[in-house]
């Protein structure tokens, strides 16, 4: 145990990124939990002064058409946008996993489909789709997150794919094979936990994606109109951007640095675990 | 090489088939029924019901209704509009130009500029201007391309009242001939911006990274140690192997032209596909959005095809492996 931390603070130390990345995830992470600290005032509470400019009486970033605080409305935001991001891209990173882990561990026959499915996934638009569901089957964040989990999985099961097809070819996978384990135990004890680390970094590269997707899905309106989110904050915005752009504006920036938090910890993650990184030294 | 392209082919069509099979399906499990909203809520009359069932064709049992649906698409026919009562295709025909002029455009310059400034920072790496545009790159890659249209109307059209904010042309005018032209690029002149800041990263990096990567190559070590000029080693080994990437990525971008352009299509009502779905799903409109989707999925799978076919003739890997 005292390994792995050793390890991961000499990480930390070599990657400039995913130190950011490390430090703006907790910064992120304690907002969700101080929410209630520090927000001014209760964000779903409808004040008097709509559409307030900054400063003006105590709303340190404007109200909104409603009257709403939007720096209260943006430190609540941070809980819809990391739940979106944590909820599906492990959805994504699970479901690619698995299909990606079982096609080129099995090969032959299996992977010849699974290969198929997965170049018709890279192939599909995923935002349409993903836009046609949550138009149909309503716009509640529940639905959001686990449709954008279930059309986002394919190129983490064309990475996990290559890492079956190499690692099943290693001496230890084929010892184990030959001390009489069956497939299964093979693939989880052995393939999936050795492979998944390029998996990781791309999730984490997903949860920046999936926080801009709720984003854009807001922005057309298809949000859940019952929680807080940046994106609906840009939406509510547009329609009084000549007049209140502080709405519409303070939002996008929290989007944008969250999402540069997850490029930076995807990046740097990718940096540290990408064995062709380490040999050349720190980068 | 023809085996090459014969299996592209069949998993192309198979992708199209795979999409419209899930479109069948998710249109026909979503919950709520299309006669009920057609005949309002007033009205319950089983006649009228029977009628309208007929005439959609959802009396049939459902695996009739689904090659019913092939056979019509197969054909060209995407149904008609549930709430325009007109036919899908004359609705996508319409709007497609004025897609086609906003996506190609600022495809066109994206690809250029984010190419050029790619090969000029590769050659200057780590200078200023290199650290400064990687940062850029960095925070246009991870902005929602809405709020920058949002952000630019407010300074552009808003503040310093240089373009105009919406739509396609200035309608009371009635401009002809080359002013209706000149009107249409003085309204273009803002979505095609914020198009091109957004895309124009990704050519960037990907042109800064795979051109250092192939300067470090040994081949190119060995041309110089045999005293080749710089220039020569530069125009015709590094650029002619460092430009394959920047071609898949056009050639992606291509394909998801009209998925990227919507949006910005929302926020500067441009009459595009983009502002025509977003009407279809405020207003339900499914045999349009299902329409929308197919002609988005062949047109995707069409133009990868041609993206990997070209692909592989100018990069003999690919065909072997």
């Amino acid at each position: 145990m005292k390994r792995i931390g050793t390890r991961c603070l000499g990480a930390l130390r070599q990657d400039a990124q995913l130190r950011f990345g490390v430090i703006g995830l907790a910064i992120l992470l304690l907002l969700c939990l101080l929410a209630p600290v520090l927000a001014t005032v209760d964000p779903y509470y409808y004040g008097p002064d709509s559409l307030a400019a900054p400063g003006v009486s105590g709303h340190l970033l404007g109200t909104n058409h409603l009257g709403q605080d939007v720096f209260s409305m943006l430190v609540y935001g941070v809980r819809t946008s990391l739940m979106v991001a944590i909820v599906s891209s492990m959805l994504s990173g699970i479901i690619g996993v698995v299909i990606g882990g079982i096609g080129g561990y099995f090969g032959g026959k299996v992977d010849v489909v699974i290969s198929e499915i997965i170049n018709i996934f890279l192939m599909i638009p995923v935002f349409f789709l993903i836009m046609l569901i949550v138009s149909l089957f309503g716009s509640d964040i529940k639905n959001v997150m686990i449709v954008i989990g279930i059309t986002n999985w394919s190129k983490n099961a064309k990475l996990m794919r290559a890492q079956a097809l190499s690692l099943r070819e290693r001496t230890f996978v084929k010892s184990a094979i030959a001390l009489g384990e069956t497939k299964m135990q093979v693939l989880f004890k052995y393939i999936l936990p050795n492979g998944i680390f390029p998996v990781v970094a791309n999730t984490t590269r997903g949860m920046a994606g999936a926080i801009l997707t709720e984003a854009s899905l807001s922005f057309l309106g298809l949000g859940d109109p019952n929680v807080i989110s940046w994106g609906q904050m840009i939406y509510q915005g547009k329609q009084y951007i000549t007049t209140a752009w502080w709405i519409s504006a303070f939002s996008g920036i929290a989007v944008i640095i969250t999402v540069i938090i997850f490029y930076m910890l995807g990046d740097g993650l990718n940096h540290v675990l990408n064995p062709k990184y380490n040999q050349g030294g720190n980068k | 090489m023809k085996r090459f392209i014969v299996r592209r082919i069949i998993s192309g069509i198979l992708t199209v088939l795979v999409v419209f099979t899930l479109n069948f399906a998710l249109v026909k499990s979503a919950p709520g029924d299309p006669i009920t909203s057609l005949m309002g809520k007033e009205t319950d009359d089983p006649v009228l019901r029977e009628a309208l069932m007929e005439k959609w064709g959802l009396d049939q049992p459902v695996p009739v209704q689904y090659f019913n649906y092939l056979k019509n698409a197969l054909t060209g026919d995407l149904g008609t509009s549930i709430i325009y009562n007109r036919p899908v295709n004359d609705m996508i025909g319409e709007r497609m130009m004025a897609t086609i002029l906003l996506g190609l455009t600022s495809l066109i310059i994206a690809f250029v500029l984010g190419t050029l400034l790619g090969i000029f920072c590769a050659r200057r790496d780590g200078s200023i201007l290199d650290n400064t545009l990687s940062t850029i790159s960095y925070a246009t890659d991870a902005m929602p391309s809405f709020w920058l249209g949002l952000m630019l109307i407010i300074l552009f059209a808003t503040k310093l009242d240089i373009f105009p904010s919406q739509g396609m042309y200035n309608v009371r005018a009635g401009y002809t001939g080359l002013q209706y032209v000149l009107d249409v690029l003085y309204h273009l002149a803002l979505p095609c911006i914020t198009l091109v800041l957004i895309t124009m990263s990704g050519y960037f990096r990907i042109t800064k990274s795979s051109i250092l990567q192939v300067t470090n190559e040994d081949f190119i070590t060995t041309m110089r140690a045999t005293g080749m000029s710089e220039r020569k080693i530069f125009n015709k080994y590094i650029f002619r192997n460092a430009i394959l990437p920047t071609v898949t990525m056009l050639g992606i971008s291509i394909a998801f032209l009209v998925t990227g352009v919507s949006l910005i299509e929302i926020v500067f009502s441009w009459p595009g596909i983009g502002s025509m779905t977003l009407t279809a799903i405020n207003q339900r409109d499914y045999p349009t959005l299902m329409g929308v989707y197919l002609v988005m999925n062949v047109s995707v799978v069409v133009v990868m095809i041609i993206t990997d076919v070209l692909y592989a003739i100018l990069d003999p890997r690919i065909r072997y492996d």
